[in-house]
């Protein structure tokens, strides 16, 4: 392999390692703080996804498509939290797994039958249709770059809002000690409903902004929300930025491995994760 | 002692495999009705297994489709392909050999526990389902074909026929009664009383001297290589494997219908894999879209109906909440 189809590669890696931190990081935000695993969360992102190809369709316009498609989901994450998930605060895990699979079944039957089963696409926006000279023979398209970009700002923004802002020293605290945040008067249902709405919404603009280059097929959700348990599982339950770390070597990981290990690609990121498993059974950052 | 743990149980395996025995006697002829009964059968010995490692262990797994999976794989890659195989022996090899891949994976998911266990579980069955979908020797996404159906004789013996439709039925109802038998001598046994200990309190049990990971292991390897055998009778049925069989899909599935049944309950695992098939095959003959309205119930039965079909027959029977 060439330095120049390195560095794309690696473009490649980082891009996807940073779409599945945007998607891993909800999930684990939503686990950190209210201890629910959701299944249904690769659902949000199929639903993101095939929402951007609706309003794009309908619209002309992916910015717009872009912001009613992201409101959409936030109104969605609401409405689970309020009417189902609530349900679930002081029930076992097994009660979560079985509500959230409940979800994926009415999410895939939507889908399906809103769109049908047939493979779509979405036409990357015009301004940032054009590729980027690398090399004299070696271009890189400006969408990806774009993709990563925002992925990193999404991320600056998390570490931001956590770290330094009233809500994210509210999360935080929920993290670590949920019944001591109640008594000091913090509503905690509010903070719950926030939060997972957060969370819908990071896995919907996933969803949303890589529409443009994956074809969008029944069952991407699923795809998804596996390769998220791997990133999850490295990078440790509930912490995000072991979540972010995870995701890069993931990304990066299964790119290489698609060129350079071609018959044992598929499974190479679950190699890996039974490896670290069988050193670190907590994921690398868990505190 | 018997070994029924209230009235509705025995009531309801009495009842069920009576009319199990005679139910091929009145679908005289009707083979797509006996071959319906036996693959809810196949998907019941299936249930059952996964409904004693989570409801009675309490270890939840998302990947048991994995070994389901297994079984039907390791009968076909091992038995020569044009010559017809003992039943039996191979019996005994797809359970000895998924039980020692059991062993091996129990030793990776079970340090784990919890939501961790749930995740990881599921990311080794995916493995495993790429491990096939990816393999060309195994066929890839098409999988195997089975071409000659193993022979049944034992001591010299040959009373059941697999290609008649009727005697593989009464195989797989057979299967099932061992199954539950061997789950209910067990859940008797002091190791079943270690289980119920240990699921109920881990930390009292440890103090009692007894090693939670190996007595998870054993309940692993035991429901994992029944999985198996599930596995294989489906890779009869049918006449081939692939890796669909091993999807996340099919856990979940399983899952909802231990559930259904009332978890832990065993007998349940009937009962919810034959209401759960039942409303499938009704559903989806009314819509293309059955997926919605299965996904709703499961949704209103998690709300709803806490101890699954089983707490409410045993409710009804007048029999206090096991």
């Amino acid at each position: 392999m060439d330095t120049s189809l390195f560095l794309v590669q690696l473009l490649n890696g980082v891009q996807y390692g940073l779409l599945l931190f945007l998607i891993a990081s909800g999930l684990t935000l939503v686990f950190g703080v209210m201890g629910i695993l959701n299944l249904a969360h690769g659902s949000m992102y199929m639903i993101g996804a095939y929402l951007a190809y609706y309003f794009t369709t309908l619209t002309d316009s992916f910015l717009l498509a872009f912001i009613i498609s992201g409101t959409i989901a936030l109104v969605i994450g609401i409405i689970i939290e309020r009417c189902l998930i609530i349900h679930l605060y002081k029930r076992d895990h097994l009660d979560q797994v079985l509500l959230t699979v409940g979800l994926i079944f009415v999410f895939n039957a939507t889908q399906s039958f809103v769109w049908g089963n047939d493979p779509l696409g979405v036409e990357v926006p015009e301004i940032l249709s054009g590729s980027i000279k690398l090399t004299d023979i070696v271009e890189y398209p400006v969408y990806r770059l774009f993709i990563s970009l925002l992925c990193l700002v999404v991320a600056a923004t998390m570490y931001f809002t956590i770290n330094k802002t009233r809500l994210g020293m509210m999360i935080r605290a929920g993290e670590s000690d949920r019944a001591m945040v109640e008594n000091l008067g913090v509503d905690i249902s509010k903070l719950f409903t926030i939060v997972f709405a957060i969370g819908v919404f990071l896995a919907s603009l996933a969803g949303i902004v890589s529409a443009p280059i994956v074809s969008l097929v029944p069952g991407m959700g699923e795809h998804v929300l596996i390769s998220c348990f791997v990133v999850v599982v490295i990078g440790g339950l509930g912490s995000i930025k072991g979540a972010f770390v995870a995701a890069l070597i993931v990304g990066i990981a299964d790119t290489y491995a698609s060129v350079l290990l071609p018959q044992i690609s598929s499974m190479s990121i679950y190699l890996l994760m039974a490896l670290i498993l069988l050193v670190k059974p907590q994921g690398l950052f868990k505190n | 002692m018997s070994i029924f743990s209230n009235k509705s149980e025995k009531i309801f395996i009495y009842l069920f495999f009576a009319i199990g025995l005679f139910i091929p006697l009145f679908l005289e002829g009707n083979t797509f009705f006996i071959n319906k009964f036996s693959t809810i059968i196949i998907l019941a010995i299936f249930v059952m297994s996964l409904d004693y490692l989570v409801g009675r262990t309490g270890l939840i797994t998302l990947g048991h489709a994995m070994f389901y999976g297994l079984g039907g794989y390791i009968f076909t890659i091992l038995a020569p392909e044009y010559e017809a195989v003992n039943f039996w022996v191979y019996t005994f090899y797809v359970m000895l050999i998924s039980g020692f891949i059991a062993l091996i994976v129990g030793l990776i998911v079970l340090r784990t526990s919890g939501i961790y266990m749930i995740m990881i579980t599921l990311a080794l069955a995916q493995m495993s389902f790429y491990f096939f979908a990816d393999s060309i020797e195994y066929g890839g996404q098409d999988g195997l074909f089975v071409y000659i159906k193993p022979e049944t004789s034992i001591f010299g013996l040959n009373f059941l026929d697999l290609e008649n439709e009727t005697h593989f039925y009464y195989l797989c109802l057979l299967s099932l009664f061992n199954c539950f038998v061997f789950f209910k001598i067990i859940m008797n046994s002091s190791f079943g009383r270690v289980i119920d200990a240990l699921k109920e309190n881990p930390d009292r049990a440890t103090a009692l001297g007894y090693n939670i990971f190996h007595f998870r292991l054993i309940a692993y390897v035991l429901s994992s290589s029944l999985a198996a055998y599930a596995g294989y009778l489906f890779a009869l049925q049918f006449g081939f494997v692939n890796p669909s069989m091993m999807s996340w899909d099919v856990s979940a599935t399983a899952l909802v219908m231990a559930l259904l049944g009332g978890q832990g309950s065993i007998y349940g695992a009937i009962i919810g894999s034959f209401v759960y098939e039942g409303l499938h095959y009704f559903i989806e003959h009314l819509t293309e879209y059955w997926m919605f309205f299965m996904g709703a119930l499961i949704i209103a039965l998690v709300l709803t109906l806490k101890n699954g079909m089983a707490g409410f027959l045993n409710t009804l029977s007048g029999g206090k909440r096991s």
